[in-house]
């Protein structure tokens, strides 16, 4: 079965459909590079940011160099609480990277923060075992979304000695299942 | 031809289930994470295979129009055909129904044209066209003239005429859907990196 030859206008028509669209959106690009090419708007908090390299790099996507170009340590410590200063003192220290607990482009008022999605253990583990931040206990993977894993240190050794069997791993996500507010 | 638009009602139908089936599946992995599906690493590795399969139909196109003996690609068109599926259903999935920015969203918009009219193109507009020739060859049986065969068929000439469009859009509207798709990749690859 032969179908019929296309019209002969057909494959210029599409062609110049095609230059039209790339020069449309070469064009877009240039105006508000946002709407045609980020995945989605940006949070309240960088709303004000027009320009994608501020936090972009060719290729390397966001990288942590441009987030302190703007969020400097000292200007951390005169805006933030002194945990959650410090605790982002500590996590530059260990080198992890500010996309393993933060992303973007969910919305205007889309929560940028992985630890504020999801803390499965609430506010009573921070009592519990004397520690600050999430990082007493949890190393953090470098890609956002991944669970954190266990760390092996004091902290989490004596928390697990004390729960008589019940703290084990797997088994304590929700302390507030045994515990008693 | 009521046949036709029955077939056509069937086509619809299925793409419309298989399109939203494939952004169920999309939701349901997405549920309790914090990112879209669509969004991770995984998301973005279905897109990579998606892109893979779909650009394999390529190759049928191609065999047909560069083989010495002039002989149909019968198998190629197999694969061109599953590849032309399956391909835009993982896209489908790598893309979920997170439609925000201008230039993915053209490229899915181009895929679906693509798509669409290849699925139109084999599944009406082949059955026209051969109904249309039985249809042909049985008045010239019955020893018809020319000219009343034509006023007869005129009604099915002008049905086989309208989806003859969807067939002869489907090769060319690939440069556009190509030339999108190289741009979301180069982007995605830009500002996202590898």
């Amino acid at each position: 079965m032969r179908y019929l030859p296309l019209p002969r206008t057909v494959l210029p028509a599409v062609t110049a459909v095609t230059v039209f669209v790339v020069i449309w959106l070469a064009w877009g690009s240039w105006q508000d590079p946002e709407s045609y090419w980020a995945p989605g708007d940006l949070s309240r908090y960088h709303a004000d940011i027009g320009n994608c390299m501020s936090c972009h790099a060719p290729f390397r996507g966001a990288v942590d160099a441009r987030c302190i170009g703007c969020h400097l340590e000292a200007r951390f410590a005169d805006r933030s609480l002194p945990s959650v200063s410090a605790f982002h003192a500590e996590v530059i220290r260990q080198r992890q990277t500010c996309l393993s607990c933060h992303t973007e482009h969910r919305g205007i008022l889309g929560r940028i923060t992985s630890s504020a999605l999801k803390n499965p253990h609430g506010e009573f583990v921070f009592v519990a075992t004397t520690t600050k931040s999430c990082i007493a206990c949890h190393v953090f993977e470098p890609t956002f979304g991944m669970p954190p894993r266990l760390a092996a240190n004091e902290t989490v050794n004596q928390l697990m000695a004390k729960g008589r069997g019940a703290h084990r791993r797997g088994g304590m996500a929700n302390c507030q299942q045994c515990h008693a507010r | 031809m009521p046949v036709l638009s029955h077939r056509l009602a069937i086509i619809g139908f299925l793409i419309a289930v298989a399109v939203v089936g494939v952004w169920l599946v999309e939701a349901f992995l997405s549920i309790g994470k914090p990112s879209p599906f669509a969004h991770t690493k995984q998301g973005h590795l279905v897109g990579w295979i998606g892109l893979a399969i779909t650009l394999s139909v390529l190759v049928y196109p191609v065999k047909k129009r560069t083989d010495r003996n002039r002989r149909w690609p019968r198998e190629w068109f197999r694969v061109h055909l599953v590849a032309g599926v399956m391909g835009p259903l993982l896209i489908l999935l790598h893309s979920g129904a997170h439609l925000h920015a201008i230039v993915p969203s053209l490229a899915l918009a181009a895929m679906a044209v693509v798509v669409v009219s290849g699925i139109v193109g084999q599944g009406v507009h082949y059955l026209a066209l051969r109904t249309l020739n039985d249809r042909r060859r049985q008045f010239h049986d019955q020893g018809l003239s020319a000219g009343e065969v034509d006023l007869r068929l005129h009604r099915m000439v002008a049905q086989e005429e309208a989806f003859r469009l969807w067939q002869s859009i489907h090769s060319p509207m690939t440069l556009l859907f190509l030339v999108l798709t190289a741009l979301h990749v180069i982007g995605a690859v830009y500002f996202g990196g590898f």
